[in-house]
């Protein structure tokens, strides 16, 4: 009785299948580029998170006062122009006009206001907001200009201003206080169309952009794809036009490919071995010493980061305030088996090495970390821990001895370096003269003036090895062939689409 | 037919006994030591060098695959005793004392079982934290359930039967009732659990080292290697191929001999 059933229902869901492919309409043409993402951001509110992701996407979405140029000069943005004091205690910035938010308000001096009224704000809790501490006041002299008075000259100001963090809101919805986490409202390039979490991010183009014929596409898909092997199959199949982050060991699959070019750039990143100076056998220089001879720096690049150049002290490599000091401390195995001869340290000493699982190149490096610094005769263990307890028990709470990690490029040198020679960082490194000098360089203006000082920085932290500095890595990034101009933006590295186009 | 099947059980059984000395031996089969690089020879295919081939690392993968069989085994091993042990205690606990504390033992471990297994084994761990001896704790609490239903199940059928009391209306104590009758009895079917059990346990351990909860690099452990080779996939496919064929074929022979000690132990089915 059974199966005449089974037959008809069998027949009719095939008939079904069969219309529904006769019917499936083909999308129309527009300009959309497909972009592969390695995750999904946790917000897309610019205020209330340090993540990435999240200013990698909204780079598209906001705009800031000022940004970095290609060179990753700082150039005028939604303000036209801006000056300093000669005390450089007040800053005067002059917005452009006509500039309007997706949702039509247009832009004025007061929206400024309410946006850094917001950051500062305690109750925003924006991790970005130490850098904005030395704003005492905030001045409209009329809708266009606006004056911010700091209480010592800073000079890093600007370039926080110039990033993601201090992306401009709408002074309408932060009083409504809209949700911009999830439905971001700014002045950029592109409107959100959609967010499907960990699926999707679409976003459209706005039609009212501040500068005259930009952006170029009409849509940007943003295809959430965490593993690596889908978005190059994607590449090569031509579902996903841009990916980032192309691992070296898939380059060869793609450059078979003759729809795919890669394109290679130096990262702002600064990969090191992080070292704790507060452990007992650490506080040792010649056990820091001889960990940095122990590691053949180029190898680890090649083998974990896609290949770099290493650095030797502690700011990236492309940057104009880095130094080279990378031939203090070569690759010198036997010269580190003699330090740590000297300074009594053998195989009874454990050191458990702790590395952010989520983070796969930083476990590969550390792999071969372990093995290297085993043959010179140290015993290390290592410690795979999740993202969030490598922030607070690592990062925050410096319980740990030895940890993987990557630093980003910033647009300043002191959003690299502050902190450094203080008990507040991570590698509990204590040397008041590099504090101090640091400490200074903030409040000095002028490129050179502050190099001179960066400078000694530099040199004292590269002789004292509070990190085995490993090198800053290069970027592979994979375009279709019928994409051109697809950029991102220096030090940021943020996602840049406004000249992108697709033929 | 059933020429055929004893066949391939013998040869499921041969597997696991040459599994089981390359494991006991590993450190003298396996022609380089699991963990050291050697960074010249990455991604190299089989060769007389490299009999399966070299990872990311240039580690030798058949020395790997003979050791990651060491921790498959043991913690197959260890987790299915502590699952026993628990279980049979449990189990023998609820039959022989019945009411309140068998309902309440009962419950427990029917809430233990209505989770799905690798949710509840990610749990126990992440309580536990992540390593081998932790895994191993977690499998052999989720498996417990279904050896305590089991003695359970086997001990209130036994307890009624003529022998059983006879012997107690003789005065034997509980004790040696459980001995010598209930035990010998119910061992059968325990043993054809422990077999299923251990095959799960083989996936589970790899699992969890897959999510990276279980055996912490640069140990070798199966679930682990297929973790490194899941990014190669195209450039170096034998860093999947073989540990998957080990771990596949182990859990596959288990589940042969579990099946047809089942058929020899319990005719009636």
């Amino acid at each position: 009785m059974k199966r005449p059933i089974c037959f008809f229902v069998c027949l009719i869901l095939t008939l079904l299948l069969g219309i529904a492919i006769m019917t499936n309409p083909t999308p129309a043409e527009a300009k959309a580029l497909n972009f592969a993402l390695r995750g999904n951001p946790d917000t897309l509110d610019p205020h209330k998170t340090s993540g990435t992701l999240t200013f990698q996407t909204i780079k598209s979405i906001y705009d800031t006062l000022a940004e970095p140029d290609m060179n990753g000069k700082i150039v005028p943005a939604l303000a036209e122009r801006w000056q300093v004091s000669e005390d450089a205690l007040t800053w005067t910035f002059f917005l452009k006009k006509g500039v309007v938010f997706h949702n039509g308000d247009k832009l004025t001096a007061r929206d400024v206001k309410a946006t850094f009224d917001r950051i500062m704000d305690k109750a925003t809790g924006s991790p970005k907001a130490k850098e904005f501490k030395s704003i005492i006041g905030i001045e409209i002299p009329d809708d266009f200009t606006v004056v911010l008075k700091v209480k010592e000259p800073t000079s890093p100001l600007l370039a926080s201003l110039a990033s993601g963090w201090g992306a401009i809101l709408p002074k309408g919805l932060i009083e409504a206080e809209h949700d911009f986490g999830n439905q971001p409202v700014g002045t950029g390039p592109f409107v959100l169309k959609k967010w499907i979490r960990d699926s999707q991010i679409v976003l459209v183009k706005n039609n009212n952009y501040w500068m005259k014929g930009l952006p170029k596409l009409d849509e940007i898909s943003m295809h959430i794809i965490p593993e690596r092997a889908v978005s190059v199959q994607g590449l090569i199949s031509g579902q996903i036009d841009v990916a980032y982050l192309i691992d070296i060991e898939d380059l060869p699959i793609l450059e078979t490919s003759p729809d795919v070019k890669i394109e290679k750039s130096m990262s702002s990143l600064i990969q090191v071995l992080s070292i704790n100076c507060s452990n007992p056998i650490l506080q040792d220089i010649r056990v820091r010493q001889a960990i940095n001879h122990a590691i053949d720096k180029q190898k680890v690049l090649d083998i974990a980061y896609n290949s770099g150049k290493p650095i030797g002290t502690f700011m990236d490599y492309s940057n104009a305030y880095y130094k080279d000091f990378t031939a203090l401390y070569p690759y010198d195995p036997e010269k580190a088996m003699k330090l740590l001869a000297e300074a009594g340290v053998g195989q009874d000493t454990v050191f458990e090495l702790f590395l952010p699982q989520n983070y796969e190149p930083h476990v590969k490096a550390g792999e071969v970390y372990q093995d290297m610094l085993t043959k010179v005769g140290l015993n290390v263990k290592i410690k795979l821990v999740d993202w969030s307890t490598w922030l607070s028990d690592v990062y925050r709470a410096a319980k740990y001895a030895l940890t993987v990690i990557g630093h980003t490029g910033k647009l300043d040198p002191d959003g690299t370096l502050s902190g450094y020679g203080t008990k507040d960082r991570y590698v509990r490194w204590i040397n008041p003269r590099a504090a101090e000098l640091i400490g200074r360089a903030r409040k000095v203006s002028g490129f050179e003036n502050r190099k001179r000082l960066y400078d000694e920085v530099l040199e004292i932290m590269a002789k004292e090895v509070p990190f085995m500095y490993l090198g800053s890595s290069y970027r592979h990034t994979a375009v279709r062939k019928n994409v051109s101009d697809f950029r991102m933006t220096p030090k940021l590295d943020t996602f840049d689409f406004r000249w992108t186009t697709l033929d | 037919m059933h020429t055929h099947r004893n066949t391939i059980f013998y040869l499921s059984i041969i597997f696991l006994v040459i599994l089981g000395a390359a494991a006991v031996s590993a450190p003298l089969i396996a022609p380089y030591p699991p963990t050291s690089q050697d960074l010249g020879q990455r991604f190299k295919p089989s060769s007389s060098a490299h009999l399966l081939g070299t990872d990311n690392f240039g580690r030798d993968i058949f020395s790997r695959v003979i050791f990651g069989s060491r921790s498959a085994l043991l913690v197959g091993i260890v987790a299915v005793s502590i699952a026993v042990t628990i279980g049979t205690i449990v189990g023998l606990a609820a039959a022989l004392s019945r009411g309140y504390i068998d309902n309440f033992l009962m419950l427990l471990m029917d809430s233990l079982l209505s989770f799905p297994t690798i949710l509840l084994a990610i749990t126990v761990v992440s309580f536990l934290g992540y390593g081998l001896l932790q895994v191993m704790l977690a499998i052999g609490i989720i498996f417990s359930p279904v050896f305590a239903r089991l003695v359970r199940a086997e001990t209130l059928a036994i307890k009624t039967e003529a022998y059983v009391e006879a012997s107690r209306s003789l005065g034997s104590p509980i004790v040696k009732i459980v001995y010598k009758h209930i035990l010998p009895n119910i061992l059968g079917k325990v043993i054809v659990q422990c077999s299923i059990s251990f095959a799960l346990t083989v996936v589970i351990e790899a699992s969890l080292s897959y999510l990276g909860l279980g055996s912490q690099p640069p140990d070798p452990s199966w679930g682990l290697m297929l973790k490194d080779a899941r990014n190669y996939l195209v450039q170096a496919p034998w860093m999947a191929i073989y540990p998957g064929l080990a771990l596949a074929l182990t859990v596959l022979c288990f589940n042969i001999l579990g099946d047809t000690l089942s058929e020899k132990l319990n005719p009636k089915l």
